[in-house]
């Protein structure tokens, strides 16, 4: 796809050469790679636009579209390589989260240039307070990084063991297959024997040898070796140990018991769904046609629903409702005149 | 179902009383609201009495069946049983002349098909009404929320078309000595339009009423079911019994004594509304007009940044601005 970014300075060279690359560098602006050649060739070391001091070797190939981004992100790098302290290292989430806050103010001040001075104090000051502790983080994280690199390179080597082993018995197979041929035609040159019977033999023998194949091919591969013979494990793999506790027991809570839900219908109890074709309830509905009983529909569906609906609510007997009753008295203390009697 | 469902619960009184009393608490209380500077014969001639709300209620509920009844595509009998259910529960605790029943009719029956699953869009809907069709359709949208509100947002109804269908299927299974069931079909369904003028929808359960038209269509083509009832449903509770036959005499009362009010009787009351009801709340009059407009230019400080407090009314102000952005 073609980058809509312009170089600033030269504008018409990036439209006519898609591969042209832009770099940024510290102060937040693109160029283009010629442009930056240009530049550097003239001995001048200033960003065309803010006119910051720059050096050649700050540039950088754009990663992002937004050259600000760019920025961010290369002031963000540096900035946590000082700034490394983790959860562990605060009694409470809230030091942690305040650690954070302050992290996140350094870095969006040198992005947008707000108050440099003292952003730059203050970095200095954390500095010579945190020397030990990052040290160590940074200690930490390099362990952890090779910890990282030897699971993929036992990855690595598996699967490549893994290929070899294939290619290995792909080629035994076609060996085999070329020695039983040859051995054929020289049994049919040589021998006195039938022909027939010599072709019968050698197609038995071929069959038994399929028969071994698959065996073969299920024997697992080389295992390298993760422990030495006394049971300690090679590797830094050993230290962080990837084993879980066992997950809780619960504790022995009663088993569910089903209940039936009770209807509590207010009238006479209507015939339950699977009686009402025995008492010959569906001679008197319509039927359902095919396409209603292609989507589940039964005719004791609506049976049932109009019979419970039917004789629900017949002992039904007319109770106050709360609301009246407090409003009633209410009334009679305002316009009497205007009051039914009750 | 009935017996679980918020219509039982919250929605059902004990009688007729019970009923009147409600809407005579809230026809005091917008009496007192709105004449607090008048004596108490004045607020008698200018103000609606229950009684004449009543009426007029009666009189909308008319309206509110020939609507549904010229509408289409044709509405099925349960929507407007469930329309007039709303408009019936609405003026139970609100006064006729706080919020203009020709309004909260619409709204009602559009509530009603939405909940029952009649799907009818909006532009259907005002091409079934006269007049200025993007007005209705603003003046429904408006009123819907406040519709809901006042129906403590329990919109489940359950009408007595169900059970009497159940009834009908259990007489023909159970009942084979009483022939042909259909042709007691008319007078069951003049008998339900009739019962949902009365407030006996409000008293009684849906399947007491279905009963009851069942009675009624059968002791009017001299027949007689009482067999059925004693015999099959009752069977094992004789004593609720008694309590249902109470309950069916007086909703055949009920019915009965349904009686439509004469034309000019309601052009009357009608005249009487327009006069004492309550300007906020009527789209027609200027003071609405003026508040709409306010609402429409309080809106356009809202995009500085700044949030007045709202009041309820200027909720409803901003919904009805939005709506009218939101109406299809």
């Amino acid at each position: 796809m073609d980058d809509y970014q312009t170089c600033p300075k030269c504008k018409t060279t990036k439209y006519r050469n898609p591969a042209m690359v832009l770099m940024v560098n510290t102060c937040g602006h693109a160029l283009c790679e010629s442009c930056v050649e240009l530049l550097f060739a003239k001995g001048s070391g200033a960003c065309p636009e803010c006119k910051c001091p720059l050096r050649r070797n700050n540039f950088r190939v754009q990663l992002f579209e937004d050259p600000a981004v760019d920025k961010e992100v290369d002031i963000r790098k540096r900035i946590l390589k000082e700034f490394n302290k983790r959860q562990e290292d605060f009694p409470t989430l809230r030091e942690y989260n305040d650690y954070l806050e302050e992290v996140e103010t350094i870095i969006f001040n040198l992005v947008f240039d707000i108050d440099p001075t003292n952003t730059n104090k203050m970095i200095d000051n954390y500095k010579k307070e945190n020397k030990d502790i990052t040290q160590k983080n940074r200690n930490r994280q390099s362990q952890e990084e090779m910890e990282l690199e030897e699971l993929l390179e036992a990855e690595k080597a598996q699967q490549s063991e893994k290929a070899n082993l294939y290619v290995n018995a792909e080629l035994e197979e076609k060996k085999q297959k070329h020695k039983a041929r040859e051995k054929l035609i020289d049994e049919l040159m040589f021998s006195d024997a039938d022909a027939k019977s010599i072709v019968a033999s050698h197609v038995q023998a071929t069959a038994a040898l399929a028969k071994e194949q698959p065996k073969a091919a299920a024997q697992p591969g080389v295992v390298k070796s993760s422990k030495f013979s006394s049971g300690v494990q090679i590797g830094l793999r050993g230290q962080h140990t990837n084993s879980f506790l066992p997950i809780p027991k619960q504790e022995d809570l009663p088993l569910y018991r089903y209940t039936a839900p009770v209807f509590d219908y207010d009238g006479p109890p209507p015939p339950p769904i699977e009686k009402l074709g025995k008492l010959n309830y569906f001679a008197n509905i319509r039927a359902a046609n095919i396409t209603e009983r292609a989507g589940g529909y039964t005719e004791a569906m609506s049976c049932c629903r109009a019979l419970q609906e039917a004789l629900g609510g017949l002992f039904y007997s007319p109770q106050l409702m709360h609301k009246t009753a407090v409003l009633a008295t209410n009334s009679s203390t305002q316009d009497t005149d205007d009051m039914e009697t009750t | 179902m009935f017996a679980t469902s918020t219509q039982r619960h919250f929605w059902m009184f004990k009688d007729e009383t019970d009923v009147s009393n409600a809407r005579l608490s809230a026809n005091i209380k917008y009496i007192s609201s709105r004449g607090r500077h008048m004596t108490v014969a004045e607020r008698e001639t200018h103000f609606l009495n229950v009684v004449e709300e009543k009426s007029l209620i009666m009189s909308y509920e008319y309206q509110l069946r020939d609507f549904c009844r010229k509408f289409h595509p044709p509405m099925p009998r349960y929507v407007i049983g469930t329309a007039l259910h709303y408009l019936k529960r609405f003026y139970v605790n609100n006064s006729v002349m706080d919020y203009p029943p020709k309004e909260i009719l619409v709204t009602c029956v559009y509530l009603a098909c939405k909940v029952e699953e009649f799907n009818v869009s909006m532009d259907q809907f005002v091409g079934n009404l006269k007049g200025d069709r993007e007005k209705a359709a603003t003046i429904i949208l408006n009123n819907e929320l406040l519709l809901m509100q006042q129906l403590d947002y329990q919109l489940t109804v359950h009408n007595p078309f169900r059970p009497l269908e159940g009834l009908m299927i259990d007489m023909k299974t159970r009942f084979p000595t009483f022939s042909d069931p259909e042709r007691l079909r008319p007078g069951i369904d003049e008998f339900l339009e009739q019962v949902f003028y009365t407030d006996a929808i409000l008293i009684y359960s849906p399947s007491q009423i279905s009963l009851a038209a069942i009675i009624h269509s059968a002791s009017t083509s001299k027949e007689n079911v009482d067999e059925y009832i004693t015999k099959i449903l009752f069977s094992e509770d004789q004593k609720r019994l008694l309590n249902l036959i109470e309950a069916v005499k007086k909703i055949r009362v009920m019915v009965r004594n349904v009686q439509l009010p004469h034309r000019d009787t309601i052009k009357a009351l009608e005249k009487k509304l327009a006069l004492c009801c309550n300007p906020d709340n009527n789209s027609e009059s200027p003071a609405f007009k003026k508040r709409m407009k306010q609402s429409f230019e309080e809106e356009e400080s809202f995009e500085d940044g700044q949030y007045p407090s709202a009041s309820s009314d200027q909720v409803r102000n901003m919904l009805m601005g939005l709506s009218e952005m939101g109406k299809i």
